[in-house]
């Protein structure tokens, strides 16, 4: 049956066809969609769920493997950093059952994140890497990834992008199997599952040597990689991978127009990025006179032309990121693909081809804050008014910031947030402030997802290194920014059954912290006092700002308090809208509006109102 | 027949749901499809948009430049976002709807005026259509969805309407709210018959 699916949804899909038993994961954009279907189909048999960070769940995935299971791990580009000290183990390990690493990468920036090519990571760990060119291959190459991984007994990465991941196409797609029971094993193998001794290293690292040439051979048998050679050599050749071979169709269209033969192209279309196609590519560079090479992000595929080519002795030329003609900055689209061949065959391109007017220039700036309701509002604005209170200019105090919706405290109104780096960072940051000598409080912002995903060891390292620090957690109970999944501390009622909510509150004074201040946002007196008080007391001081996500809250109909304007005494000072910066403020003709679908009643607005024209009822 | 539909506006507005509706009557009409969706990080209030390819199997994500035959604007001051997207003969649909950022509520930053924005369409060699959010009619006195019903007028005055069937996107909206069929056939009829300027 043929079905409008996600990149996403398709490849959760293939990997239940071909019997994936448990499934692990942490959410980021653009990878989320993938669990999140599984957890929507809830499939017989099969584990699935979100994991504490990527780390975990690479373990969790592997430990699955060992046992004979097949299992599939997911993240966002970033997770594979996080994950990475395992990955690079257990490639040198190899796996029993079929072990896939799904990472997501983010061409072109859709979630403010380093664009991160992952590709490099396959180089580095000798792991293959499968690179679909389409939403349909996303759901067939994924069983693929399976059957390497078994017959060669090797992790295998399957890489998507944005533009895929997101994307929706039709997929001709098979009603999945319950996956085959399989008995666990219990393999004692030291010199395969551990790493003790040189010996052990050195003959585990030739073994991934060996599979990583197996795994090659594999590839082409299955002829994953598509090369077409044109009837007369000479000509132009090209080697495109992932989803910019989608785009090449097109690009003969419009280049035809340009005057180019097609039927005189040469073209090797990638969907295994790695190993290096080393044998197609020497074909490929023995028939043509010029190659063009077409990916996106790094000029991983072209360095390794560029060094079979010397073994070639290939004499033509060799167009792409090195020669400045291609950027490694953001998506493509079919013009870069026409503009590099038209570089490439030394057609003239027009100047306006593919290139249009700009006009949004002069589109209204429209930064993003947090959504009406908000918790983090309050804590944002109390934080502002508790350094002023304990004597500080804003400039004057370091702000850390961290990953999620945490991280719109930098924007306005609030200006509260100096800087993002990654998951947890926020903590360690704050406390190099502090060594570096800076005299004024310094003060750390974290969501509670990334709390438990890395920022735990942190404020641990704080804790047993005295430094003074006033960490702020603002738990929502949601993995917010990513689209609401469950983390350990969300309420118990919206666990998976069985699951049970691991409270940040215990953690924190099991770690030994003095001072510990529970606060709910909406009250922004009380919360601005506690964080004053905790700027002036030594040592590390943990305020734990608590109140649920106010998208998740409303979608179950709930509303803390309605809010109502008094018009007579409003006086249009729009104090309330500068200060909350409140997406259900609006400016009336005489008094601030309230949008009444989308107040949640947090009553923030009508706290700074100084002349009660706003209230709660 | 290849057409590219690429769809701006703001988070909150429905654009996402205008172009599944879109990429769904494509499926049921067996026409080859990709929607590539983007929302940045807002829940409202953000820049979204998405590019919705048809007739092109396995057409890559992005639309390019000066390629797409159909912009849907549903935000004035967002549909500039599109003029650089537009394919000279092309349609520019703009549904009239001002939804101000704070900064601009305050006074303190610019907003395009309506006739910039449908100057900038038509210098880029669109056609523009107009759809006025006054027009937009009541059903048992409540506003009809804009949304539905600026994809009403994109099937009835754009030349989306001689690649998909409006008989088979009414039957996509009808799917997507079995319980609210009834008002979004309205929209969505009126927006089919909608004057537009």
């Amino acid at each position: 049956m043929k079905k409008l699916l996600t990149g996403n949804e398709a490849l959760a899909l293939g990997a239940l066809q071909a019997g994936v038993k448990v499934v692990t994961g942490y959410p980021g954009t653009p990878s989320t969609g993938a669990i999140e279907s599984l957890l929507r189909r809830q499939p017989q048999g099969v584990h699935v769920e979100w994991s504490t960070n990527e780390k975990v769940a690479f373990d969790i995935a592997a430990g699955a493997a060992w046992a004979g299971q097949r299992a599939l791990c997911t993240m966002k580009m970033s997770g594979l950093n996080v994950a990475f000290d395992s990955v690079i183990s257990i490639a040198y390990s190899g796996c029993v059952g079929g072990l896939v690493i799904y990472v997501a990468d983010d061409p072109g920036v859709s979630a403010g994140m380093a664009e991160q090519d992952s590709r490099g990571y396959a180089l580095m760990a000798d792991l293959p890497m499968l690179d679909p060119p389409s939403v349909a291959e996303a759901y067939r190459l994924v069983q693929v990834a399976f059957e390497i991984s078994e017959r060669v007994g090797t992790p295998v990465l399957v890489r998507l992008v944005t533009s895929l991941s997101h994307s929706k196409a039709p997929v001709e797609v098979e009603e999945p199997p319950p996956p085959p029971e399989r008995e666990p094993q219990l393999i004692r193998d030291i010199a395969r599952f551990t790493k003790a001794g040189a010996a052990i290293c050195m003959a585990q690292h030739r073994d991934l040597i060996r599979r990583l040439e197996e795994a090659g051979r594999v590839i082409e048998e299955m002829g994953l990689n598509r090369l077409d050679l044109a009837p007369e050599p000479g000509g132009l050749g090209i080697i495109a991978s992932g989803v910019v071979v989608s785009y090449l169709e097109e690009a003969f269209e419009v280049a035809s127009g340009l005057g180019l033969d097609p039927g005189t192209v040469s073209v090797l279309r990638l969907s295994a990025v790695h190993p290096f196609p080393a044998d197609q590519v020497r074909r490929l560079l023995d028939h043509c006179g010029t190659v063009l090479v077409l990916e996106e992000l790094e000029p991983h595929i072209e360095r390794g032309v560029h060094v079979e080519a010397r073994r070639a002795g290939f004499a033509g030329r060799i167009v792409g990121k090195l020669d400045g003609t291609l950027d490694r900055v953001g998506e493509y689209t079919v013009r870069e693909v026409v503009r590099s061949i038209a570089q490439a065959a030394g057609l003239e391109m027009p100047e306006d081809l593919l290139s249009g007017v700009a006009a949004e220039q002069w589109a209204a700036a429209r930064p993003i804050t947090v959504c009406a309701g908000c918790p983090h509002r309050g804590t944002y604005m109390a934080i502002n008014q508790a350094i002023r209170r304990a004597g500080y200019r804003k400039n004057e105090v370091m702000v850390t910031g961290d990953i999620g919706c945490t991280i719109l405290g930098m924007n306005p109104p609030f200006y509260t947030v100096w800087n993002e780096v990654s998951m947890g960072a926020s903590i360690g940051l704050a406390q190099g402030y502090v060594h570096a000598g800076v005299k004024t409080p310094v003060i750390a912002t974290i969501g509670d997802s990334t709390f438990f995903h890395a920022g735990i060891p942190a404020l641990v390292n704080a804790v047993q290194h005295q430094v003074p620090l006033t960490v702020v957690i603002m738990d929502n109970g949601w993995t917010s920014m990513t689209g609401m999944q469950v983390n350990p501390g969300t309420e118990e009622t919206f666990q998976p059954p069985g699951n049970r909510r691991v409270d940040i509150a215990r953690i924190v004074e099991g770690m030994g912290v003095e001072h510990l201040f529970v606060v709910d946002p909406f009250d922004l007196e009380a919360t601005t006092r506690a964080i004053q008080e905790a700027l002036s007391l030594p040592g590390v001081k943990v305020v734990l700002a608590r109140q649920e996500c106010a998208i998740q809250a409303m979608r179950r109909g709930i509303r803390v308090g309605t809010v109502r304007v008094i018009p007579e005494k409003c006086v249009l000072c729009k104090r309330c809208i500068l200060l909350t910066g409140c997406p259900a403020l609006d400016l009336g003709e005489e008094a601030v509006e309230i949008d009444p679908v989308l107040c949640y009643g947090c009553g923030l607005c009508a706290q700074v109102c100084k002349l009660d024209a706003l209230v709660v009822e | 027949m290849n057409y590219d539909v690429l769809l701006v506006g703001v988070g909150g507005q429905g654009v996402l749901t205008v172009a599944e509706l879109i990429a769904q009557a494509a499926v049921s009409q067996d026409v080859p499809v990709s929607l590539y969706p983007y929302k940045g990080m807002a829940q409202r209030g953000g820049f979204v948009k998405a590019q919705v390819r048809l007739g092109r199997d396995g057409a890559g994500p992005n639309i390019p430049e000066r390629g797409a035959d159909l912009i849907i604007g549903m935000e004035v001051s967002e549909a500039l976002k599109g003029v650089r997207f537009v394919k000279p003969g092309g349609d520019f649909l703009l549904y009239g709807h001002v939804w101000p950022p704070t900064a601009v509520m305050l006074g303190k930053a610019e907003y395009p005026p309506l006739e910039q924005v449908l100057e900038a369409a038509r210098e880029a060699g669109a056609r523009v259509v107009y759809l006025d959010p006054a027009d937009r009619p009541a059903y048992e006195g409540q506003p009809v969805p804009a949304n539905v019903y600026v994809l009403g007028a994109a099937l009835g005055h754009t030349g989306l309407g001689k690649v998909l069937n409006s008989e088979t996107v009414l039957r996509a909206i009808e799917a997507r709210w079995p319980k609210g069929a009834e008002r979004n056939r309205f929209a969505f009829q009126a927006g089919l018959g909608a004057v537009v300027g």
